[in-house]
């Protein structure tokens, strides 16, 4: 078990109204695992992967990784996220100042390897996503996919258990979201890294081997 | 320093157009480059101000006095005792015995208080290099007077002086006593102190003891010493050696406290423009803030990718640090240049009667130089401390949450 959320609960108070994202959500994920997340916009889909992200806190319930207890304000959090867990968001986040590379080499860089071993792993990482041409453009040199793709390169750079994906494909074209797409079930399948993709893309999410709908602050199961 | 801070680190030594040089420092930069600046001038300049006057004061008073204890005139006897006493030390520059006193310098019908100076012939050392028109190496009837006299009289080298000299210890049924002579002014003086160039007139022995009415004697012994500083030590073992008969006064005596009070303005001063280089940190504090705001996606990403506020916060601190640093150190080119302008420039000089010397010079020194950049680093980096807190505060998931 790389991952367990166990009855996981979030509420949201907006001016007078209290709003329930979650409620007594559970998942395991195992090694391996490609899990999907689909719901409406602002079900809560998100905030589930914050709270498995370390990024946000829950009102109640545990999160288990690599079997103890973690909590996003607890001290080794931050280890965590960089040595265990792997990001990729909506919006690629990629830091403008840096090239393709760099960004890359950042989760790595932060686990303390030296520049040369960073660099190296990342020029690589990039090459198996194809932009190998591409290691020293800027962010803003680089299409919407592509930036994706660095930012996929980026978030598998330390090797992690798991890789939270965050709507990867909601901002890009159909054939740059299938590109995507298809990556991470090739990194999934060959590499046998696991990933919990959240998405409203929910023919996309057929394609995955767990899938689940969040619904009303319930996470239920629609693929069994 | 982690890797990660190296890493940028780095990136902004070797790129700082791309990374240092912005627009949002333009303004941290020239304040702290105009604080500086006057910061730097302030203290050369005030520096300059002690260091010249601490020279003209070594210059113009002995570094020790010997004389009686009585006010009485030094035999010749005594004189060579001492000398004798004083030159038996290595550190002794000179030790020349001389005559001085009050008397009356007159042109037509203007006349003003002097003080007259008189050394054996060829003992002009101690006076030659103040001596900026005629000859400092003066014969029987000649005199070398102070610039400022000079003008107050209205007289030029070359022209006559008279000199009164009234014996107000001598008053007679007659009167007062009074001698009187004309001597040719062969050399001007002027060394920069205002008192000294308002009121010397320096005569040979012989002119002296006629004016004086007097065959013989000194009326001290000045000795010049190698270092200054010793001059009290100095004076105590003479006096213990020579007895109570004899003072002897170091420089210290007429000129330690004037010297302190400046030194203490000069001190004074650099504090109060170190105010302007706080007042300067609010822009710093400012930069730092409108950095974070600016780059708070990127902190967020950082944050995200595990990297802890420590290491975030150690990256700003070197990116501004550095920029910080390198204004100080402009401002400080900043401030020699504007105390070389102030030297130079001829449009406003010091009133000699108000602040002793008429010169305005700067005087760089190591130490200042030091002083400055450490004063001036330490307010900035405090001043980029302290918006530095805000990112502790700033939270991850509002910002990702935001920008969707």
């Amino acid at each position: 078990m790389i991952l367990s959320a166990k009855h996981l609960s979030k509420t949201y108070i907006d001016s007078d109204q209290t709003i329930k994202v979650l409620i007594d959500a559970s998942l395991d994920v195992e090694r391996g695992d490609l899990i999907c997340i689909t719901g409406k916009s602002g079900c809560g889909k998100s905030t589930m992967l914050h709270i498995m992200g370390l990024l946000d806190a829950p009102d109640s319930g545990e999160l288990h990784i690599g079997g103890k207890v973690v909590h996003s304000n607890s001290a080794e959090a931050p280890a965590i996220r960089n040595r265990d867990l792997g990001f990729v968001f909506q919006f690629h986040y990629l830091i403008e100042d840096l090239s393709a590379l760099e960004n890359v080499a950042l989760p790595m860089l932060i686990a303390g390897k030296s520049e040369a071993q960073a660099k190296a792993r990342a020029k690589q990482l990039l090459a198996v996503l194809g932009l190998a041409e591409r290691i020293n453009r800027y962010p803003n040199q680089l299409s919407g996919g592509e930036q994706q793709r660095v930012s996929l390169a980026r978030a598998l750079a330390n090797e992690p258990k798991l890789v939270l994906a965050d709507e990867p494909t909601g901002n890009l074209d159909p054939a740059h979201s299938n590109e995507v797409w298809e990556m991470i079930r090739s990194l999934n399948r060959d590499l046998n890294q696991a990933f919990v993709v959240v998405t409203h893309d929910v023919e996309a999410a057929q394609k995955a081997n767990k899938s689940f709908e969040l619904i009303d602050g319930k996470l239920l199961r629609i693929d069994a | 320093m982690e890797r990660l801070e190296y890493f940028f680190l780095k990136r902004y030594l070797k790129a700082p157009k791309r990374n240092l040089f912005r627009f949002s420092f333009v303004f941290m930069v020239l304040g702290i480059m105009l604080s500086v600046g006057i910061l730097s001038a302030g203290l050369h300049l005030f520096q300059g101000y002690e260091s010249t006057l601490k020279r003209l004061l070594l210059d113009s008073f002995a570094h020790i006095g010997i004389s009686s204890s009585t006010g009485s005139l030094l035999s010749e006897e005594q004189t060579a005792l001492i000398l004798a006493l004083a030159t038996e030390k290595d550190d002794v520059v000179s030790c020349v015995p001389m005559l001085n006193f009050q008397l009356m310098a007159q042109s037509g019908d203007k006349i003003r208080a002097a003080g007259l100076k008189a050394y054996p012939e060829d003992n002009y050392q101690s006076y030659a290099p103040y001596v900026i028109a005629g000859k400092p190496n003066i014969r029987e009837s000649e005199v070398i007077v102070g610039h400022y006299l000079l003008q107050e009289l209205g007289l030029a080298l070359g022209d006559s002086i008279n000199l009164n000299y009234p014996r107000l210890d001598q008053i007679t049924p007659l009167g007062i006593p009074n001698a009187q002579f004309n001597y040719r002014i062969a050399g001007v003086y002027r060394s920069g102190y205002y008192e000294n160039d308002r009121s010397i007139v320096i005569s040979s022995i012989a002119d002296a003891r006629e004016l004086m009415m007097n065959t013989g004697g000194y009326s001290k012994i000045e000795i010049h010493l190698q270092d200054p500083e010793q001059a009290a030590l100095r004076s105590r073992d003479l006096v213990s050696v020579l007895g109570y008969d004899y003072v002897a006064i170091p420089w210290n005596y007429y000129a330690e406290s004037l010297l302190r009070l400046v030194a203490m303005e000069k001190w004074l001063i650099f504090i109060v423009f170190s105010f302007l280089v706080l007042i300067a940190g609010i822009n710093v504090i400012s930069t730092v803030s409108t950095i974070i705001i600016d780059q708070k996606t990127e902190i967020a990403v950082l944050k995200t990718l595990g990297a802890n506020t420590r290491s975030i916060r150690r990256m700003l601190i070197f990116r501004v640090g550095l920029v910080g640093i390198l204004a100080v150190l402009a401002g400080q080119v900043f401030g020699a240049l504007l105390s070389w302008l102030v030297e130079k420039q001829t449009f406003y000089q010091l009133k000699g009667d108000v602040y002793f010397i008429d010169t305005l010079g700067a005087q760089i020194t190591l130490p200042n130089l030091a002083i400055i950049f450490l004063v001036a680093s330490l307010l900035v980096f405090v001043c980029i401390l302290i918006p530095l807190r805000q990112i502790e505060r700033l939270q991850i998931i509002e910002i990702i949450r935001n920008k969707h």
